[in-house]
């Protein structure tokens, strides 16, 4: 546990605070409370990652504290386009989401400053990270969803969203391409960095299986339909599961080193 | 000849029947490359490398390619979704593009077709000499390229200033920026130090009144901090810290210091030499490789003692085309089946 006694730790513990405190308001029904304190946090959020980028001098995405910052600032408004373009809830949901990512940043990972490493300064740097940074919101969007769906939870007809089958699978519609992006800009710029497009590393094969999981989602659905939507939903968790597993034990844990170590 | 009804059914019923076997074949192919993927994160990359390129992994990425071409060729669908097929067309061409460019795909060329190329492996180049042998990757085996390379320069660039890192006996850590005239405070028991100068390629000049040490600016390469311990009683003692020999502690004092730089890059300027000219010029560095004659020439080691020689990882581009066209192929039909057909379908809509 590290508690950060800076500008950079207040703002991120604030931020917590009014995600945490957003949930509560919309559990208890105060929604529009819990409206505003969403949009509170991710101001703060926001504030913190540019905290961050105006000190170390380039889009912070090169370490674990750093993309977990990012994805707590992204969550707000992940949420709003899902809400008001692709009609889907669990706004409740995401607040949680949004408390649990910022969590390791404000008490586990190190916001120690570090000069960009020589295979880290590279034009495919930022997009990849950013683009897997996004998917990974959408497919934890998604999880939750099929979550709501396992648990037999609905929302009310008069909301006009999608039932958490139908969401999970257009979460997973559109973080689909965002996570093939991420892993194909991996790909090229290891084969421009390290002189191989594949290097059978720990964290390239867990992104490959977490990648797969979704493949394997696609072809369920595709051969059954909405006929087994609780194992459609299954396929929603496990693929969110094997993405937890890429983003922190593998860069975590000593069974894997790799290439992605520095990524800590 | 028109086939009667019910035998037309039949072969309707088996073609169903296939299509709904062949999916199934799709999903244990998927399934099984699941835990295969993860079963390979677990006995690292090396392992995992052989792992993937042996036999039996052969015979299952020859089934995915069959079961491919297979599936596109059966299901109606990639004609009336022509975007699903992108996507299957890009994997193909993506798996197809490994093979090609394996270990197995390039004697497999050199047979078929005499094209003889090095795979992959590394080369070796000391300054200012010319090198055309390649040492193939994983063997002693050594291959001659058509060209010779010559290594004019190879160089490390730092960052700067670099950082002073402190460690009292007692194991705490401290990490400063090396910035000249600036003084830090270690705590109560510890005191303080102040960053008085550095040298880029520290020496010692013997005179009468004792050691001077001076920064010179000829070859050479010592960088160096002077920093001034001034300890909780108000003493203040010098003490030179060297960053390419951390091994030079003054364990007599508190505390323990080390001069760190960060790496910025490394760079090898390179010259390609074919028939005693220079065809290609360039300074590599880690992300911008040189190509010349089907090659990709990477960054990969260096002479960390004095800096005299670069290793260089020569990297043949056969089928790298197909595996980059079927990136191309995958990535734009991943966009256009689940977020542009959607979109341009909304904005149908609403213009209606």
């Amino acid at each position: 546990m590290e508690i950060k006694y800076t500008i950079q730790g207040l703002l991120i513990y604030v931020a917590i605070a009014a995600y945490l405190s957003a949930f509560t308001e919309t559990i208890l029904r105060r929604q529009k409370a819990g409206q505003f304190l969403f949009a509170f946090g991710f101001i703060v959020a926001a504030g913190a990652y540019a905290y961050r980028w105006h000190n170390v001098g380039h889009m912070p995405l090169q370490n674990l504290f750093e993309v977990f910052l990012c994805l707590g600032a992204i969550c707000y408004p992940v949420s709003l386009l899902c809400r008001r373009f692709l009609r889907v809830g669990g706004q409740w949901a995401d607040m949680l989401i949004a408390a649990i990512v910022l969590f390791p940043a404000g008490f586990v990972f190190s916001a120690e400053l570090r000069q960009l490493p020589p295979a880290l300064q590279s034009p495919l740097f930022v997009p990849h990270v950013a683009v897997y940074a996004l998917s990974y919101i959408f497919m934890a969007k998604a999880a939750s969803q099929a979550i709501l769906q396992l648990a037999g939870i609905t929302p009310s007809a008069n909301e006009n969203l999608l039932n958490p089958e139908q969401a999970t699978y257009r979460m997973v519609c559109v973080g689909f391409p965002l996570l093939t992006l991420g892993l194909v800009l991996g790909s090229c710029w290891g084969k421009l960095a390290w002189g191989d497009y594949w290097g059978w590393d720990p964290k390239e094969l867990w992104s490959l299986a977490s990648w797969l999981v979704y493949v394997g989602y696609f072809h369920f659905r595709y051969m059954f339909g909405k006929k087994h939507p609780r194992i459609n939903s299954a396929w929603a968790v496990v693929g969110m599961a094997v993405i937890i597993i890429t983003l922190l034990w593998v860069n975590l844990s000593k069974f894997f080193p790799g290439l992605h170590s520095y990524a800590i | 000849m028109q086939k009667d009804p019910p035998t037309r059914v039949k072969s309707t019923n088996a073609m169903s029947m296939f299509r709904r076997s062949v999916m199934w074949a799709a999903l244990a192919l998927i399934i099984a490359l699941i835990f295969l993927s993860i079963y390979g994160a677990f006995i690292g990359p090396e392992r995992a490398q052989q792992f993937f390129n042996s036999l039996p992994l052969a015979v299952y990425w020859i089934a995915f390619i069959l079961l491919l071409i297979v599936g596109m060729v059966i299901f109606r669908k990639f004609i009336s979704v022509p975007a699903l097929l992108l996507i299957h067309a890009g994997c193909l061409l993506v798996l197809a593009g490994a093979v090609w460019s394996s270990e197995a795909g390039h004697e497999l060329q050199k047979k078929l077709f005499g094209i003889d190329r090095v795979p992959k492996g590394q080369m070796v180049v000391f300054e200012q000499s010319y090198e055309d042998r390649v040492t193939l990757e994983g063997t002693e085996q050594v291959r001659k390229l058509p060209f010779r390379i010559k290594l004019k320069d190879f160089r490390i660039d730092y960052y700067k200033p670099g950082y002073l890192l402190v460690q009292s006996r007692k194991g705490k850590t401290f990490r400063f920026v090396a910035e000249i005239g600036k003084e830090y405070f270690l705590g109560d028991d510890l005191g303080a130090l102040k960053i008085v100068r550095a040298f880029e390629n520290f020496k010692i000049r013997i005179e009468e009144d004792g050691n001077v040490p001076y920064d010179d600016t000829g070859p050479g390469d010592n960088p160096a901090l002077e920093v001034q311990i001034i300890t909780p009683t108000g003493q203040t003692k010098t003490r030179y810290v060297f960053a390419l020999s951390p091994g030079h502690i003054h364990r007599d004092v508190e505390p323990v210091l080390r001069y760190y730089r960060p790496i910025r890059d490394y760079v090898s300027e390179l010259q390609i030499i074919e028939d005693d000219k220079v065809v290609v010029e360039k300074d590599i560095e880690v992300n911008h490789p040189l190509y010349y004659g089907g090659y990709h020439f990477y960054q990969y080691s260096y002479d960390d003692q004095a800096g005299q020689y670069t290793v260089l990882m020569v990297v043949s581009d056969t089928g790298l085309n197909a595996v980059y066209l079927g990136y191309l192929l995958l990535c734009g039909g991943v966009f256009w089946h689940f977020w542009l057909r959607d979109i341009f379908a909304a904005i149908k809509a609403k213009s209606l």
